[in-house]
Formats: C-alpha cells, structure tokens, sequence
C-alpha cells in the first residue's frame, strides 16, 4: 500500500508542478512576444520620426 | 423612479410586439427545445419510475438552452441601424431600457416553456399538473433568473465577436447555483414532494439568486451601456 | 529594477518552496491512514487558498477600474485571474490524485471539488471573452464586469450544493473538519506562504507584461498618426 501510494504522491505532485511550468512557460513565451513587437514598433516609429 | 419604470415597460412592450410580430425567437427556440425533449429519449433508457429521478434535471436543461437562444437575442436585435447606439443615447436610464429587455425576454421564455412544458408531460409520461401550482412558482422564480443574468451578458458581449458561443461559455456557469435548485425542487415536486422543510431551501436559494442578481445587474449595467 | 524585485520574490518563494519540501518528505512521519498521499495537502490546499485571495484582490481591482477607469486596475485583475485560475487547476488536478488513491475514483462530486470546479469555470468564461473584445476600455469594462458577477457566484454555488440531495459530505472529510495534527499545521502555514509569494511573482510577471501590451498598443496608434 505504501508503494502504491508513493507513486501516487508523485504523479500528484508531478502534475502540480508540471501545470505551473506549463503556465510560466506560456507566460515566457507571450512575454518574448511581446518583447518582440515592442522593439520593432520602437523601430518604427523611430524611423519615421527620423523621416 | 416611476418615469424609468414606465420606460421599462415601454420598451418591454417594444421588444414582445416586434418578436410577437414575426415570432423569429419563439418559433426557433421552442423548436430547438423540442429536438433536445426528443434527443434526450435517445439518451436515457429507464423506466417510468426510475425517470422521475431526472426529470428536473432534464426539463431544465431544456429550458435554459431555449433561455440561451432566447437572451441572445435581447441587445442584439438593436444592432442593425445602431440602434442601441441610438436607445443608450437617449434620456432613457440604462437600467430601464435594460430591465425592459430582460422583461421582455422573461415573457418569451415564459411563453416557450408553456408550450415545452405540456410536451415534456406527454414524451415522457410525467404528471407534472398534480402539483402544478408550486411548479409554476419554481419556473416563474428560475426564468426570472436567467432572464435577468442572461440578458445582462447579452448587453456585456453585444459587440464581441462568436457572440453565440461566448454567451453560454458565460451564462451556464453562473447559473449553476440557480439550475441546482431549480433542477432539485422540480424533481421533488414532479416525484410528489411537497415543498416544505428541507425541500423549502430550493425556493430560499431560487430567491436569493433572483434578489442578488437582480439588485447587481441592475446597478452594474450602466457601465455597460455606453455609446 | 521593478525585474530585479519580480526575480528576487520567486526566488525567496522557491526557496521557502525547496525548505517546506525537504520538511515535508523528509521530515514528517506517513501518516496512519493515508500512507504517504497526505503529504499532497501541502500543495492542494495552499493553492486554493492562494486562488481565494488572488480572485478577492481581482475583485476589487475590477471594482476599482469601474470607480476610477484607471487601466492598471484592469491590468492588476486579469493577471490575478489568469495566475488563481491556473492554481484553481492546480487544486482540481492534485484533488483528483489524491481521490483517486484514496477512494479509487477520479473524480467525485463531492462539496469541495464540485465548488472548486465551479469557481474555475467562472473565471474560464472571463480568459475567454476577454480577447474576443477588441476595444481595450470596452474590454477592460466587460472584464470587470463578469469577474465581479463571477465572485458574487460563488459563495451562492457553495450554498446551492450545499441543498439537500444535491452533494454529498463523502470524501474530503479531512478538510471539514479542520482537525490537523499540530505537527502539520507549521509546514502547512510555510506551504501556503511558499504558493503565494511564487503565484504574487508570476502576478507581477503578468502585470508587466499589459503594461507592455498597453505600450504596444499606444504606439500603433502612434504610428497610425505619423
């Protein structure tokens, strides 16, 4: 029983863990988006100030 | 306070003499409700006695997916011309033309349930006429609830895109509370319960739902209705 | 130096995490019932609980950007429903292990998990409308507007399953009765307080991110002018 349950306590705490990576991940990946978009916007209007 | 109410009212008779007009909600809704009474005899295969077990449950999920089609049609059938631009711009206080609509689709759904009601009774054999007083109590109380939660959504996602599938992704769960006991007084009434002692809770809580939402809706929608 | 704060939060809150883990498997006997799954409680509970506070402070920022129309309320109340919802997961997720080894089933639709499910499907329905709205003050209004119809929802769900015949008090017994063995109670605190300082970074990390959004969108409008 105790080796069963072990297992079950890992695969519970795995699944935590693995749904708040999952969520960082997601929250990293939008923030590189974002990031990305900005400086190019900066660019932009950098650009047609300078224009 | 009178002057908004007998505002209420006017658009209330508005919106039930255009849809009485050409009866586009009522005919689409009470058909789909309907098609669900004869899927859901797909569904379930049990006895007589054991499908009283679920009979609320059932004639609820009927009426809350016609109450669904219903509400949706609420704020959007001012859309074309802008004519909820034009309403929200008029000295009409938000909440008036708010509470009006959602009268107005309390009277509809109302109306589709009346004739949903009598075909559950006959598809499934159900004697719902036994303890019709109290039933009619619960689907006024519930219809109210939904009507006035719905209709709120309804003016929420009026100009959001996939309008139809946002709003039940918003109105069934809020509805939950308000469906349980809905579901739970209609299946003790339909099993010849009568509603008092504990069975009693199911009326307090349909109350409380209606009061609350009623009270936050009504104060809430005019940041709602902006142009 | 607003990041270098955000970076120093979760680090404080993935060491006091590390800390109540080591006590946790290492330092706490199994206990007599259960075996060894209790221990998932020191994550199960902390994350609801971080959930509540997340969504009450949601609240009131939607309230807020009602009464003021200042957009970082509107920021402050979906970054703390988008982190709460994922802890709402969180919770479900962990609950339905933990049932699964103690009573042999997946789920079930006892008071606490039912509620729970409930709460997260609340706050499902706001993640998404919310994008489908394009105007960001009409957005920022209708957000604020089901979040706060959201959490007037859920203590009236915790009162209808709560109505006769509806759920039973089966399972989750252990939480009713609020009886935890002194022993447990300090790793229990430092869970909930390791969950909410790495969820109030992730928060702050969210928040950042509309506020770049909000940039963003200011200097399309921008460049629309030039």
């Amino acid at each position: 029983m105790d080796v069963t349950n072990l297992t079950f306590l890992f695969y519970g705490y795995s699944a935590a863990w693995i749904v708040i990576t999952a969520f960082v991940l997601l929250l990293v990946s939008r923030g590189r988006r974002i990031d990305r978009e900005l400086s190019r916007l900066k660019a932009l209007v950098d650009d047609k100030q300078k224009a | 306070m009178p002057h908004g109410l007998s505002t209420a009212f006017a658009i209330a008779r508005k919106d039930l003499r255009t849809e009485l007009r050409t009866k586009e909600s009522i005919n689409a809704s009470a058909s789909f409700a309907l098609v669900i009474l004869v899927l859901f005899s797909f569904a379930f295969n049990l006895e007589r006695d054991e499908f009283y077990a679920i009979s609320g449950g059932l004639l609820w999920l009927v009426f809350v997916f016609a109450g669904a089609l219903i509400v949706n049609r609420s704020f959007s059938r001012e859309l074309p011309n802008d004519c909820l631009d034009v309403l929200v711009a008029s000295p009409a206080p938000g909440w008036a033309i708010f509470l009006g609509k959602a009268m107005a689709a309390f009277v509809l759904l109302t109306i589709v349930e009346a004739i949903s009601l009598p075909i559950f009774g006959l598809f499934y054999n159900i004697h719902w006429m036994d303890s019709a007083g109290p039933l009619v109590i619960i689907i006024l109380l519930a219809t109210w609830g939904i009507t006035i939660v719905g209709a709120a959504f309804s003016a929420v996602i009026v100009n959001v895109r996939l309008r139809e599938l946002m709003l039940p992704v918003l109105l069934y769960p809020i509805l939950i509370p308000l469906l349980i006991a809905a579901m739970g007084s209609t299946t003790a009434l339909l099993s010849g319960e009568q509603m008092t002692g504990d069975n009693f809770s199911y009326i307090r809580q349909l109350i409380g739902f209606d009061a609350m939402y009623t009270a936050l809706a009504l104060y809430m929608i005019e940041f709602i209705l902006v142009v | 130096m607003r990041e270098k704060a955000i970076w120093a939060l979760g680090l404080l809150g993935a060491v006091v995490m590390i800390y109540n883990l080591h006590t946790v498997f290492l330092n706490l006997p199994d206990e007599a019932m259960q075996g060894a799954i209790y221990r998932i409680i020191f994550i199960h509970v902390p994350a609801a609980i971080s959930a509540q506070v997340f969504f009450t402070v949601s609240l009131v920022a939607s309230i807020l950007f009602l009464v003021k129309k200042n957009h970082a309320f509107d920021a402050v109340a979906v970054s703390c429903i988008e982190v709460g919802t994922m802890l709402v997961l969180v919770n479900l997720v962990t609950g339905s292990i933990w049932g699964k080894s103690q009573w042999g089933i997946w789920w079930a639709w006892d008071l606490r998990m039912t509620s729970q499910l409930m709460c997260f499907l609340l706050y499902l329905g706001y993640l998404v409308v919310r994008p489908a709205i394009a105007e960001p003050t009409q957005r920022a209004t209708m957000s604020a507007f089901i979040a706060i119809f959201a959490y007037a929802d859920i203590p009236l769900v915790d009162l209808a399953i709560r109505l006769p015949n509806v759920r039973t008090q089966h399972p989750g017994a252990v939480l009713e009765t609020g009886q935890m063995a002194p022993m447990f109670i300090p790793p229990f605190l430092v869970g909930i307080l390791a969950v909410l300082l790495i969820s109030t970074a992730l928060v702050l990390v969210r928040l950042h991110q509309e506020t770049s959004q909000r940039e963003i969108d200011s200097l399309r409008r921008e460049l629309h002018a030039l």
